[in-house]
């Protein structure tokens, strides 16, 4: 076929005159490299989020007690929410599945025989296993009847296994925690560190009754996390909780919430604005560098055309039309910000791992990125090379074969 | 095969316009051996590159093979450049970086022949006698030699006419006549072709001899060879 043939001969150009290529390619590589870098690790910040999100729960609503807190951030809890709140929650807003009201309380002591250690201990009810999607590999979650009988009895995370029982089975384990002797009834799945940097593993669940009676003699929580139906109508609901409290709280008009709402939005909000700055300002320098490559690849193509002149009417003279010779200036720009594209970004790709074994950068998929990145790279091609092209096939044959 | 009328070519230069052609009238038949002949600067170049449909005139008729030339425009005239017409050229016009066989090739590229273009090659470099030239670069080769090369590129998509435009202008007496030899050939062989030169003697082995003068033909004869 005659576009194979005069890609060939595209290819046969480029070959003869590797240093120009190389040149022309230069520009492309580098755009090419950092476009790659970037998205790879755009993608891992937003993957990061979304995994962050979804842990939340995309129909789940959080309410703390105080105001203006952030998830994650530590401050005195005031003491005005109450497990209350929770259940009325639940009985009088109508899209409101289920509520797990809790206690988070970090740095208690916990021991097992002459071991000791500092959990994170939550204080919940039964279906916070389910609410928080976290699995009970070995042994189980606690059950109604525990809570209502205010049992001793706490589900532990891995790391709070691995420090106090030196491969034991915790589970069937007196652990005094608090004070408060605990039998250990079930271990935590594994899940590592919350975005803030918390030991997630290092938690330990217990009846929130237990909770409040016999660990911390109190009648106030720290938080409510509630499951919506229809997430559609997460906005109302949202605003159907906030009248709910601040009527049961007496807060009068004007005065401030004494709860902080979160939602899913909100979540993603607060993760996404990390980096981005620095991440546009990355992009800006990339496509900076593409624009450049186009700058180099229309130039050398602009001289190389005119070297070519010979050649140009030569081809016209056995029968190259105009269209052809454009097409076959095109493939050789296209060509060599195509391989400026792989080259780049195979560099991309190997920067990206290294930075994210010697950073602990956390980078996301390879695959988009480097498409993307090529993708640019063709077009690049395209759009340097359709000038110099253009001036290529309107040579004058007669004048180029004097 | 070759049918022009009060053919004109005006050259625009300095605000100023030159004739080169003044009213060319020529008729040329299928299989003719035609010698086009004139001094230097006489437009033989000019009319040439216009038979070749390389150029076009400024006013006049052409029909070539039943195709109004004049009425074609730039993509038909390279289909007809790249099926009907080869060109040899004073300078050989080889692409340098490209050995003989991959020179010979060029036509081919643009045409919507898919055969095996190694094969094609190496058939047309025989007839010349390049068989074992064919994976040199013009440079390894002599100068008779690379037109022969040139030669063997006008061949390849076997055109009905071949143009030379002094195809022995660079060349010493035993490569002039090697490709003269080459031409009388391609003529016994049905071709027709269209010399230009300024060389009484290589015009003299043409069956018929076109002379030009101010743009004009003064003078077309037949030569004996033709009888
Ligand atoms: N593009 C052009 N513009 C102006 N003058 C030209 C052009 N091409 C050729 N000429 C002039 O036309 C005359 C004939 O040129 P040419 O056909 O090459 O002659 P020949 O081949 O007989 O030597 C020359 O004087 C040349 O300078
Ligand atoms: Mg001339």
């Amino acid at each position: 076929m005659k576009i194979i043939r005069m890609s060939a001969q595209a290819f046969r150009s480029m070959r003869d005159n590797k240093v120009r290529s190389f040149l022309m390619m230069l520009g492309v590589i580098i755009g090419v490299a950092t476009l790659t870098t970037i998205v790879s690790s755009v993608l891992g910040a937003r993957s990061q989020v979304m995994s962050r999100v979804e842990r939340f729960g995309l129909d789940q609503i959080m309410v703390m007690a105080g105001a203006g807190r952030k998830p994650g951030v530590p401050q005195p809890t005031p003491t005005t929410l109450k497990i209350e709140d929770a259940n009325s929650i639940l009985s009088e807003i109508s899209n409101v599945k289920d509520v797990c009201p809790q206690i988070n309380r970090r740095d208690i002591p916990i021991k097992y025989q002459n071991k000791n250690s500092y959990a994170i201990l939550i204080a919940a009810n039964t279906n916070w296993a389910e609410i928080w999607n976290t699995q009970i590999p070995n042994g189980r979650f606690f059950n109604d009847s525990e809570v209502s009988r205010l049992n001793r009895v706490a589900v532990i995370g891995q790391s709070l296994v691995n420090e106090l029982f030196d491969g034991e089975d915790p589970v069937g384990k007196q652990i005094i925690l608090a004070n408060n002797p605990f039998e250990v009834i079930g271990v935590l799945e594994k899940k590592g560190a919350s975005p803030t940097g918390l030991d997630l593993d290092s938690r330990i669940v217990v009846p929130i009754s237990t909770g409040m009676k016999r660990v911390f003699n109190q009648d106030y929580i720290t938080n409510i996390k509630i499951v919506v139906s229809d997430v559609n109508q997460m906005t109302d609901t949202v605003n159907d909780v906030k009248m709910l409290l601040r009527e049961r709280h007496n807060l009068a008009p004007g005065v401030e919430d004494d709860f902080t709402i979160v939602t899913p939005t909100l979540i993603m909000a607060l993760a996404s604005k990390v980096s981005s700055t620095f991440n546009i300002f990355l992009i800006l320098i990339s496509l900076v560098s593409l624009f450049v490559g186009a700058v180099v690849i229309a130039n050398i193509m602009f001289i190389s055309v005119n070297e070519r002149k010979a050649e140009i009417g030569i081809r016209r003279a056995v029968g190259a039309t105009r269209n052809d010779i454009l097409t076959q200036f095109l493939i050789e720009s296209v060509t060599v910000s195509f391989l400026g594209g792989i080259i780049g970004g195979l560099s991309g790709i190997v920067t990206v791992i290294l930075l994210s074994h010697l950073m602990k950068m956390h980078f996301g998929a390879l695959a988009t990125p480097l498409v993307i990145s090529i993708a640019c790279a063709i077009l690049v091609g395209l759009v340097a090379g359709i000038q110099p092209a253009r001036k290529a096939s309107y040579t004058d044959p007669i004048e180029a074969l004097k | 095969m070759i049918n022009v009328q009060n053919l004109f070519k005006i050259f625009h230069k300095d605000g100023m316009d030159v004739q080169i052609l003044n009213n060319i009238t020529l008729d040329i038949k299928e299989g003719e051996f035609v010698s086009i002949m004139a001094p230097s600067g006489m437009g033989k170049s000019t009319l040439l590159n216009i038979l070749g449909c390389l150029d076009k005139p400024t006013s006049g008729t052409y029909i070539l093979d039943g195709e109004p030339v004049q009425d074609l425009d730039d993509d038909e005239l390279s289909r007809i450049r790249n099926s009907k017409i080869g060109y040899v050229f004073q300078s050989f016009h080889l692409l340098p970086r490209m050995t003989a066989w991959e020179n010979v090739i060029l036509p081919l590229i643009y045409s919507d022949d898919d055969s095996d273009m190694r094969e094609k090659a190496n058939e047309v470099l025989q007839s010349v006698g390049l068989q074992d030239r064919v994976n040199h670069l013009p440079r390894e080769l002599s100068g008779g030699q690379q037109q022969r090369v040139a030669i063997a590129r006008a061949l390849i998509n076997n055109p009905k006419i071949i143009f030379a435009d002094e195809p022995t202008g660079n060349l010493d007496s035993k490569s002039s006549a090697e490709v003269m030899n080459i031409f009388r050939n391609l003529h016994s062989q049905g071709r027709t072709l269209i010399v230009v030169t300024h060389d009484p003697n290589v015009g003299a082995q043409a069956d018929r001899i076109i002379e030009m003068k101010d743009g004009q033909i003064c003078d077309d004869r037949w030569t004996k060879l033709s009888s």
